[in-house]
């Protein structure tokens, strides 16, 4: 009889030989992991950079650099891990012939390794804030961290929802980069929701990204306030797209494999 | 002995699902070498894939208490970018070997590599491919080894020893095995099953299924 035990053993077996499978295979080339850690740094940095040079300032008593470096990592987050992790189910494919290799196990694999570069990314904002004297105290550094968390959850489960239904119909692929591109402009990453009429903030407050942004910049800055924006719409979005992708996957991934 | 129970098969199509297997009932034999006989899309790879549950039917089971090996064909799970070696810890990780140093010598040592063994995979040749996946399975304790054509592509020096190797463990292994080359079946396998119209039979003699087979496509092109 297997038990739980080794069941969750050999998960972890698995996960691991395709993690190191997908740095080998992913960062072959001469800059090696570097690139995907050095990539989303130098971009988000670039655009706050240039922004902050463009109208210097506070927002709402953030400075603007460090108000769209939270905007641009939020937005990052969701971006390259939907479209890694969204993949992943048709990249593993010739790896479903081992049995012990389930889409599942692909699908944690990619967000994983997400999470892993996005962490060290966000390490290296610090440091880079840090040597330009542009250093603060985080007013609530527990909320930052589970807004990261629920934020990298919910990635994932978007990933899987969008990867099962790219699995049965290939179209959806482009749909799905049709629907992120707009998510760049509406999703408070350069401006605030306070800057907005009140009664304009129905059109955007769906949007759970934009809740993400605004209260992970309150989570940095008390003054900033989170006028509009909830904790549990984040957390009540997450657990329905985190049960809905489960389920989704528990009734299709037998017909997953055969396509 | 895998047995096959109320088993329905279907791939969805234009023209709605195309039906493999209905209700097929059977009892697979794994004590001898088998081979798996059929025409082109009969199901051949299908019954092959299922049977390694690398895809799963959509009604019924397959139950079996052998430990069965990955379905080895030409390149499956190999990464074109990463090295033999890489590819070797993959498969010994994903198969949960014991000591991963080890596995990694058997591998290099029987698939004959050399110093290639590190370099990406994708500078060899199909043949040195099919070898180094035919290493990786042979050197995995299994009850049953699914071989689907791998062993084709390699210089009869190679097929010799793969022979050789797989008589080695046939003492407490099976083999079952997919190919059109009957020359290849006959020198590994000793018994049959023949695939026709979603039925499955079995031949204790290994002649003759490949007769009842030959003759059965012979007497279909003939009514034609």
């Amino acid at each position: 009889m297997v038990t739980f035990k080794d069941q969750l053993y050999a998960w972890r077996g698995v996960i691991f030989a395709l993690f190191l499978r997908e740095l080998q295979s992913k960062f072959n080339d001469k800059f090696g992991l570097g690139w995907a850690f050095l990539e989303p740094f130098v971009f988000i940095l670039a655009l706050s950079f240039f922004r902050s040079l463009l109208s210097p300032g506070d927002v709402h008593s953030v400075p603007l650099f460090i108000f769209m470096m939270i905007g641009l990592m939020g937005l990052q987050s969701l971006t390259t891990c939907l479209q890694s992790v969204s993949t992943s189910i048709r990249r593993n494919k010739p790896l479903y012939a081992f049995r012990q290799v389930q889409p599942l196990s692909a699908v944690l694999t990619a967000g994983f390794l997400e999470f892993f570069i996005k962490v060290v990314v966000v390490g290296l904002i610090a440091v880079a804030l840090y040597l330009m004297g542009e250093d603060f105290a985080i007013h609530d550094p527990l909320l930052l961290i589970f807004l990261f968390l629920m934020l990298w959850a919910f990635s994932i489960s978007i990933g899987l929802i969008f990867g099962i239904a790219a699995a049965f119909v290939p179209e959806v692929d482009k749909i799905k980069s049709m629907l992120t591109r707009p998510l760049m402009f509406i999703s408070c990453v350069f401006f605030s929701l306070q800057d907005l009429p009140e009664k304009f903030w129905p059109y955007l407050t769906w949007n759970p990204l934009v809740h993400f942004n605004e209260l992970a910049r309150y989570a940095c800055f008390e003054s900033y306030g989170h006028k509009g924006v909830s904790l549990s719409f984040i957390i009540e979005v997450t657990v329905v797209f985190v049960f809905l992708s489960l389920a989704m996957y528990h009734i299709t991934w037998k017909r997953v494999l055969s396509r | 002995m895998i047995k096959i129970e109320n088993l329905t098969k279907s791939y969805p199509s234009k023209m709605g699902p195309q039906y493999i297997f209905r209700n097929l009932n059977f009892n697979f034999p794994t004590e001898n070498n088998v081979a798996i006989l059929g025409k082109n899309g009969a199901g051949k790879s299908t019954l092959f894939r299922m049977l390694a549950k690398s895809e799963y039917p959509d009604r019924g089971r397959i139950l079996t208490n052998k430990a069965m090996s990955w379905p080895v064909a030409l390149q499956t799970g190999v990464h074109p970018q990463m090295t033999g070696r890489e590819n070797t810890r993959f498969v010994g990780r994903i198969n949960n070997v014991r000591s991963l140093p080890e596995y990694e010598e058997k591998v290099q040592a029987f698939a004959e590599l050399g110093k290639r063994f590190d370099l990406p995979v994708r500078t060899y040749s199909s043949g040195m491919r099919a070898k180094l996946v035919f290493a990786c399975c042979m050197n995995i304790d299994f009850d049953i080894y699914l071989i689907d054509e791998a062993t084709s592509v390699g210089d009869p020096l190679f097929r010799k020893k793969a022979r050789l190797s797989l008589k080695e463990k046939s003492e407490e292994a099976g083999v079952i095995m997919v190919s059109h080359e009957l020359d290849q079946i006959r020198e590994f396998c000793t018994s049959a099953v023949i695939i026709d119209d979603g039925k499955l039979s079995y031949y204790q003699d290994l002649e003759e299924g490949i007769d009842v087979y030959t003759q059965d496509a012979a007497n279909k092109k003939s009514l034609k």
